[in-house]
């Protein structure tokens, strides 16, 4: 039976003075691949916020590896060290890519020729070896999201959390991020995956969680609509 | 303009000539603002940053004092301490009235707010990821401040700069706490001051000209040292 990393029940989030999250219950365990679509404004990020322990929820009650999440400063450092966001468009820190991708492995205590190690590895995985003395700031948008990855990588955290992961990233970048992502599933890792794509799951061979309005959408109800409206639309009859 | 031509010369080969007094004059300058930047960064740096990052009640109204303490006039902060610092002032017991401490302690006064203003706009105009980056990764609150630190040093750096700027350009605080005393108290512009009244103009010259390039000589390096690091 998979281990629960994750529980959630009742648990609402609010942005600006709304609801941007409400979550009866959600479960996420341990080697699962999920994916959470959904359209713009659906709280995909606010989802991974809470999940990455970044955002805390307004009401409701959060359990990781069983135990309640309490929001206090010293419980968080421990949990935000069992888990890795990486953003939509991540910020890569100035100085070298090895600056970079040691920098979470660094503030769990690695040091030497294991952080050496880690950076090398991590940088291979995701397909840049060599790239360690490279200037971080000065990669291509792909290159510099799989630098992010490599980071995250390099934490070897429980559970990795990925915002847009292949949004606007070439064919290759794409390819290795996805088979990245299985490859961490096969190993115990919980991996969610925010995507505008509803085939991604199904591809990748995981489970889909859709979210609309901040809600989750039972999986017996239809999908939602990606089509552009059309110049007829009423839309465009209001101009 | 061949008497300004005469007084540049004049100003170049006092320089030159290794002036004692005007030397004098420029190390008062250089060591009192060194030292008021220093303390003025110490809690300039820390306000700014802090009033950044933090939400409270009363965020606005500390950011408009911040900004009203910039336009403080330099003669008005000179008599405040002044009266603080006189025979029957609060800290007249110190006796540190027209000594170079007396103009340390003024102008870090009037460096602070200059200081904590610029480390505020840097962290405004900051990457808002750097911090959620920095914490996701595992790093401490700590840990996440020092990373954010990093990546805006150079905005950080030029608040430092902006207050070293102004203490060594000012005069009313100089000539109020420090009296103008020859040899001890007197910095370059007090004694531009007295020099161009007494109508030695080549003197007061010769203390501009030392002035400006002290000014540019940091702004040179300032901007250097950010090309070389700069990606």
């Amino acid at each position: 039976m998979k281990v629960s990393f994750y529980h959630l029940a009742s648990v609402e989030a609010r942005y600006q003075g709304k609801t941007a999250l409400m979550v009866d219950e959600l479960a996420l365990l341990a080697g699962q691949l999920n994916v959470v679509t959904g359209l713009n404004g659906s709280g995909k990020s606010t989802l991974l916020g809470v999940l990455a322990f970044l955002m805390q929820p307004t009401q409701g009650v959060m359990k990781f590896f069983g135990k309640r999440v309490r929001w206090e400063r010293t419980q968080l450092r421990e949990l935000r060290r069992s888990v890795t966001l990486v953003h939509q468009s991540p910020f890569l820190f100035r100085g070298s890519v090895a600056s970079n991708v040691s920098y979470g492995a660094k503030a769990r205590g690695i040091s030497g020729s294991a952080l050496q190690e880690r950076v090398r590895k991590s940088l291979e995985v995701v397909g840049l070896s060599g790239f360690e003395a490279r200037n971080a700031n000065r990669l291509s948008g792909g290159e510099a999201r799989r630098v992010a990855l490599a980071r995250a990588l390099a934490c070897d955290p429980e559970v990795i959390l990925l915002d847009e992961p292949l949004a606007y990233v070439d064919e290759l970048s794409t390819r290795i991020i996805e088979t990245l992502l299985v490859a961490l599933v096969d190993r115990g890792v919980l991996v969610v995956v925010s995507s505008h794509d509803p085939t991604l799951g199904l591809r990748l061979n995981g489970r889909t969680i859709r979210l609309r309005q901040g809600r989750l959408v039972p999986d017996s109800e239809p999908q939602e609509s990606y089509a552009v409206k059309s110049p007829e639309s009423d839309v465009f009859a209001t101009l | 303009m061949g008497s300004l031509t005469q007084s540049v010369v004049t100003a170049f080969s006092l320089i030159f000539s290794a002036d004692r007094e005007v030397w004098a004059a420029v190390w008062t300058s250089v060591n009192t603002a060194a030292w008021s930047t220093v303390i003025a960064s110490l809690f300039g740096l820390p306000i700014g940053m802090t009033i950044g990052l933090s939400d409270f009640p009363l965020k606005r109204l500390a950011v408009i004092l911040l900004n009203s303490l910039m336009a403080m006039p330099t003669v008005v902060l000179g008599l405040l301490v002044f009266g603080l610092l006189s025979r029957q002032g609060m800290l007249g017991g110190f006796g540190l009235l027209f000594t170079p401490k007396a103009i340390i302690v003024g102008q870090s006064l009037l460096a602070t707010p200059i200081i904590a203003n610029y480390s505020l706009s840097s962290v405004r105009a900051a990457d808002a990821r750097i911090l959620p980056t920095a914490l996701t990764l595992g790093a401490s609150p700590m840990q996440s401040f020092a990373q954010l630190t990093n990546e805006i040093r150079f905005g950080m750096m030029a608040a430092v700069i902006a207050g070293f700027g102004r203490v060594i350009s000012e005069v009313g605080v100089a000539m109020m706490l420090g009296g103008n005393i020859r040899w001890y108290t007197r910095t370059m512009t007090t004694a531009i001051a007295l020099e161009t009244s007494k109508g030695e103009f080549a003197f007061g010259l010769a203390l501009g000209i030392v002035l400006m390039l002290i000014s540019f000589s940091i702004n040179v390096g300032l901007n250097l040292m950010q090309e070389e690091q700069q990606p």
